[in-house]
């Protein structure tokens, strides 16, 4: 902890045990140290908010609160009770109280620099840009530092960027923030290069592109030295904003020259050249030349440019660069687009590709490049180009199998590449069934082959032939894909898990496995896969869906909750550790950090993530625990949800899921394209109405339940009850649109690509019935609740609706049940078959009892005291032929027949269990004409466990939340 | 072939292909927000033209210029499998070494772990030398032993008489590093 400075101070050795409790976590000894202290020296203040520190890391807020209160309204000027209170207030999340400290701090120490600036820092945790920017200023004049006026100066920036109002940007607050580093400019104190960094900034922001570059070519740029090549990446920044193209040009080609391998550079030379030609652009005769050198502005001068390039490459004795051959086919592509005849003098596409792998083919980025520039080759080139390329591997003479192999790892490298090539062509999925099984015989022999190369590798590198594995596999899915034989998957997940065993960290493998895992609804085996891959932080936000979206929808429910843990940890931290930062760009004058590290906080927020898990999580945890442990409404009320209250953020929803961390060499028209990312977006986003949603309307639906009878409450309370039973009426209207749009965008029947993002639950959760199911029911509470109001008497017509809705919300779930029947794993034909949807459907249906018990239990509530009602009117009258109402009836009827279904589905679910440990997948025959080894056929029979295993886990948990259910069932008297 | 640049946030969602990588640490948030905040120039990443990254190099100046221990430090460098054996982390380190230099950096060094053979001979060939050996400065956590680290240095211009990577002959504890 802070503020230990001062050694005299016999404050500082009274309170430093109590400092080093507090380090050491030893909370209750700092608690009791404090008392100890304080006993003697009653203001001693700061050992107050040391305690109240101690208080609140051992959980007692309140207490902490009141007692840092105490020393806070007596406007503390001691270093220590200051930084002992900002610790506390930020670990309390409360920084807008350090903000008050410091003003009280300041308006008393008025000369103060620390205090002055502990309060800008204060300001700038909190984002209150107009206040940064005038403790900037107060700052300045007291010690007149530079980066306190430009502090200042920053903050102004900032309430530009912030401003709902782009004009009042625009004429106001960049305006006057120029003025301001130009008085500095006149008065030659300009020091640093962040003040340069800073008034370029200002003119990039304002448009005055053209001051922007005289700062950054004037001798104030001549202080941007830290980041290598500062002052040309502006100009060029600045060129082609201001559209400078013969610039761009000359710089490109500058840089170019210096550099033959940095790709942004001939991007930037070709659209500059090519500007520079629509506009018929010639270099002036006489006078000015262009202030960078050299303007190319022909085809001629651009071939004659790159073909010298490559050349200069191909003088080289070693490690020729990449860039120029690749400029080479990118300025074909370019002049192709414009129906540029030209292209013709950089040679033929095919032949240039073919040189290329020559000189590159046994570097593993040789795919990488030349997948950008297949489309040049014509269809009926493809097989010739494949052809040509393999007469550029060196394979050794084909054994008994047909197949030669590579002698080193450069061969190999050079043999995958083309496999990839030649799967990128679209080559592999032309093939015949027979041709792919081929195919994968081929790929695993090389495979097993290469393995030798790598024996000597540590378990923390890769194989050299891993690839062929993952290709193999990528077969193996297309196949299962294509004919739906489940053997091809099976022998796919052995041929994975061999791989692994050899590779125990290839990322790409266990991504893979994980995937296909959840595809046959066997979660169990994922959570190792994805723990091994030690994903942590900011990928819980881009991987974690890989988790949470199979975890909950396979039943797994305590493994989806923990899944949500990991990534709420990590949102929930961001909030508090990005302020840090930008706290210390202040400090360090890293000003163009902080917009950026606002944006990447927003990003973090508005996370689809985030609010999937966030809603996930609640929802989890009533479908688990309310009315077992905590009724409905307590667990409600101890999750702070508010029906009212939306916190999704709808309209700025970032998907940061990271979709292509899947390695594909799939062609380009079954790669993952913009259109299905927004279409995973779109169907993601519903789904996750669907559920914010019905996390409300519990909420609501719980809150409902504790309403007091109108007969014996005032006026007061029956309005707030109407307030309440209407917010479940408007957000059940809210989900009924929402579920028209899912039914239309279930409609579309998107596909994605296999490998890039899963399916919603959203086509599941519709076709199973649930949804439809959970609406009505909550559509019922509030018929309920009319009932309420009206009485027993004189309300036959509801009674009936009620007793008519008790009804069918019994046929819904008995028709959901029916959808669950089959077998989720069963032996045919000597042949495992899995129906991994049924596990989905019996998981919806759980949920849906949940929901139905939770009105059930509703409707208890409003039934018991009409009915108490009834039997002291009929006390009085002691008239016992009175019959019972309808309602009544009704509804003890339905909790019977609820006992029914849930007992029917336990049976189902037991049934189920019993059917699958009785299976005995050792009795499969595996090799049957099927080329695998014994080894893989272990490996296949290892998976086909796992995945019997794990249904039986879900099968399980689902049981035991069923029988809880069953359990509550029993407190529906009336 | 290969675009190099300043690292930024958005870069973190994209980086995956490089970090999932076991000798690849992905550090929590503030890590990274630190040293984008005081050290920019030293975060560089490397991207492909199809938009992939390739790798990166972060790094930082620290040490008392007064005892000529002012110097470039290479916290993390990694670049994905696939774009290996290109010479891209010579090329990081490089640029790491030149903006050293302009700082006036008497050298630059790194930790590495002394299993990792592949990285220390590629050091060793970029003229990096083992200063030191630190004890168990990897912590493992799946029960395996804790690592040693190689301290590696290379002297820049400053340092005209290479006095700061002499070796020292016995090795340290993390807890005497500074």
């Amino acid at each position: 902890m802070a503020a230990r400075g001062h050694v005299q101070d016999p404050n500082d050795r009274r309170l430093r045990p109590i400092y080093d409790y507090l380090d050491n976590g030893n909370n209750k000894m700092a608690i009791q140290q404090a008392d100890k202290l304080l006993k003697k020296h009653k203001d001693l203040h700061c050992a107050k908010v040391l305690k109240a520190i101690g208080l609140q890391r051992t959980g007692k807020q309140d207490e902490a609160f009141s007692l840092a209160q105490e020393v806070a309204t007596l406007e503390p000027t001691d270093d220590n009770s200051l930084q002992a209170l900002t610790i506390l207030y930020r670990e309390m999340h409360h920084p807008e109280l350090v903000t008050k400290l410091y003003e009280a701090a300041v308006k008393k120490v008025p000369l103060s620099e620390e205090y002055h600036s502990h309060l800008f820092m204060a300001y700038a945790r909190v984002g209150e840009y107009k206040k940064m920017q005038q403790a900037g200023m107060a700052l300045y004049k007291i010690v007149p530092k530079n980066p306190y006026y430009f502090w200042s100066v920053m903050s102004l920036v900032m309430q530009a960027i912030s401003a709902q109002d782009e004009k009042l940007a625009q004429t106001m607050f960049l305006p006057l923030a120029e003025r301001m580093v130009e008085k500095m400019v006149k008065e030659e104190k300009i020091e640093a290069e962040a003040e340069v960094q800073l008034y370029f900034m200002i003119l990039e922001r304002l448009g005055k592109c053209v001051e922007a570059l005289d700062v950054v070519r004037g001798p104030l740029g001549e202080k941007l030295t830290s980041e290598l090549r500062s002052r040309e990446n502006k100009c060029m920044m600045m060129y082609q904003r201001l559209q400078l193209w013969p610039e761009c040009n000359a710089l490109s080609y500058k840089l170019l020259l210096k550099n033959p391998d940095d790709w942004q550079f001939y991007l930037s030379y070709f659209d500059s050249l090519f500007h520079l030609m629509d506009k018929s652009w010639s270099q002036p005769e006489e006078g000015e030349h262009c202030v960078e050198g050299p303007v190319q502005t022909t085809v001629a001068e651009a071939v004659k440019f790159v073909v010298d390039r490559m050349e200069e490459q191909d003088k080289k004795e070693s490690r020729p660069l990449r860039g120029p051959y690749l400029a080479c086919l990118e300025l074909i592509h370019r002049l192709r687009q414009r129906g540029c005849p030209d292209e013709k003098e950089l040679g033929d596409p095919l032949e240039l590709m073919v040189q290329f792998f020559g000189k590159f083919g046994d570097k593993p980025c040789c795919i990488t490049d030349l997948k950008i520039y297949l489309h040049l080759l014509p269809p009926e080139q493809r097989s010739q180009f494949k052809n040509r390329l393999g007469e550029l591997v060196p394979l050794g003479e084909a054994g008994e199998d047909g197949f030669g192999f590579p002698g080193d790892t450069k061969a190999l490298q050079r043999h995958l590449c083309v496999c990839q090539l030649s799967r990128a062509l679209g080559l592999q999925h032309a093939l015949d069934t027979e041709g792919k099984l081929r195919l994968i015989t081929e790929l695993k022999a090389h495979y097993h082959h290469g393995l030798q190369f790598g024996k000597s590798c540590l378990k923390t590198e890769l194989q050299f032939s891993d690839m062929y594995c993952l290709m193999a596999a990528h077969v193996y899915i297309d196949l299962w894909t294509e004919t739906g034989d489940e053997n091809m998957l099976w022998q796919c997940l052995g041929m994975l898990e061999e791989g692994l065993s050899f590779s125990p960290s290839n990322a790409q493998f266990k991504l893979l496995l994980l995937l296909l895992f959840c595809r046959l609804g066997a979660f169990q085996p994922v959570v190792d896969l994805y723990s091994s891959l030690d994903a942590k932080h900011v990928q819980h936000d881009t991987i974690g869906y890989l988790l949470t979206r199979y975890a909950g929808s396979l039943g797994q429910f305590a493994a989806a909750s923990q899944s949500c843990n990991f990534s709420l940890r990590f949102f929930h931290s961001n909030q508090k550790d990005t302020s840090e930062y930008i706290i210390q760009a202040y400090k360090y004058g890293a000003f163009e950090k902080i917009p950026e590290f606002i944006a990447f906080r927003t990003r973090l927020n508005q996370s689809l993530h985030f609010a999937q898990v966030r809603t996930e999580r609640m929802l989890l945890d009533l479908y688990t625990e309310a009315d077992v442990t905590l009724s409905l409404e307590e667990s409600v009320k101890a999750m702070g949800v508010c029906p009212e209250e939306d916190d999704i953020p709808w309209d700025n929803m970032r998907d940061n899921r990271d979709l292509t961390v899947l390695v594909s060499w799939d062609p380009k028209d079954r790669e993952l394209t913009e259109e299905h990312r927004r279409l995973s977006l779109e169907e993601e986003s519903v789904w996750l109405k669907v559920r914010a949603l019905t996390l409300r309307l519990l909420a609501s639906l719980a809150l409902l339940g504790h309403a007091p009878s109108p007969w014996n409450s005032d006026k007061t309370n029956e309005n707030g009850i109407s307030a309440k039973s209407s917010t479940l009426q408007t957000l059940l209207s809210q989900l009924d649109q929402t579920l028209e749009t899912a039914a239309q965008i279930t409609e579309k029947h998107t596909q994605y690509p296999f490998l890039g993002p899963p399916s919603s639950r959203l086509a599941s959760a519709l076709s199973s019935g649930s949804c439809h199911c959970q609406a009505s029911a909550l559509q019922l509470s509030l018929t309920l609740r009319e009932l309420e109001t009206t009485g027993l008497d004189d309300s036959s017509e509801l009674q009936t609706q009620i007793c008519n809705a008790f009804k069918s919300s019994v046929a819904q779930l008995q028709e959901m049940l029916s959808r669950c029947k089959g077998e989720v794993l069963e032996m045919k034909d000597g042949r495992l078959k899995t129906q991994p949807s049924l596990l989905e459907t019996l998981v919806f249906f759980v949920e849906t009892v949940c929901v139905v018990l939770w009105v059930a239990s509703y409707s208890a509530n409003v039934l018991r005291p009409l009915k108490s009602s009834l039997q002291k009117k009929k006390k009085k009258k002691k008239d016992s032929s009175t019959a019972m109402p309808v309602v009544m009836c009704g509804f003890q009827e339905w909790t019977g027949s609820l006992h029914g279904v849930v007992t029917q589905a336990l049976d189902h679910v037991k049934g189920q269990e019993a059917s699958l440990t009785a299976l005995k997948l050792a009795a499969l025959t595996l090799e049957e004409g099927y080329s695998q080894t014994q080894e893989e056929c272990g490996f296949t029979r290892a998976a086909m466990d796992k995945v019997q295993t794990s249904y039986l886990g879900s099968l399980q948990e689902m049981g035991d939340l069923l029988r809880k259910r069953a359990d509550s069932l029993k407190s529906l008297k009336i | 072939m290969t675009t190099l640049r300043a690292f930024t946030c958005d870069d973190l969602f994209k980086f995956n292909n490089i970090n999932l990588d076991p000798l690849t640490e992905t550090y929590g948030i503030p890590f990274y927000l630190q040293y984008l905040a005081h050290w920019p120039e030293f975060f560089i990443v490397a991207e492909a033209p199809g938009g992939e990254l390739m790798g990166y190099i972060m790094g930082k100046a620290e040490g008392s210029v007064a005892r000529e221990e002012w110097h470039g430090h290479v916290t993390a460098l990694s670049v994905a499998p696939e774009f290996r054996r290109l010479g891209l982390a010579a090329k990081l380190m490089e640029m790491l070494e030149e903006i050293s230099e302009r700082k006036g950096g008497f050298f630059v060094d790194l930790f590495v772990r002394v299993s990792n053979q592949v990285a220390v001979n590629m050091y060793k060939q970029l003229g990096y030398s083992v200063y030191r050996t630190v004890i168990e400065y990897y912590s493992a956590s799946n029960g395996e032993p804790d690592e040693d680290a190689y301290d590696m240095r290379k002297a820049l211009s400053s340092d005209t008489e290479k006095k700061s990577i002499v070796p020292i002959p016995h090795p340290v504890r993390p807890e005497d590093i500074e």
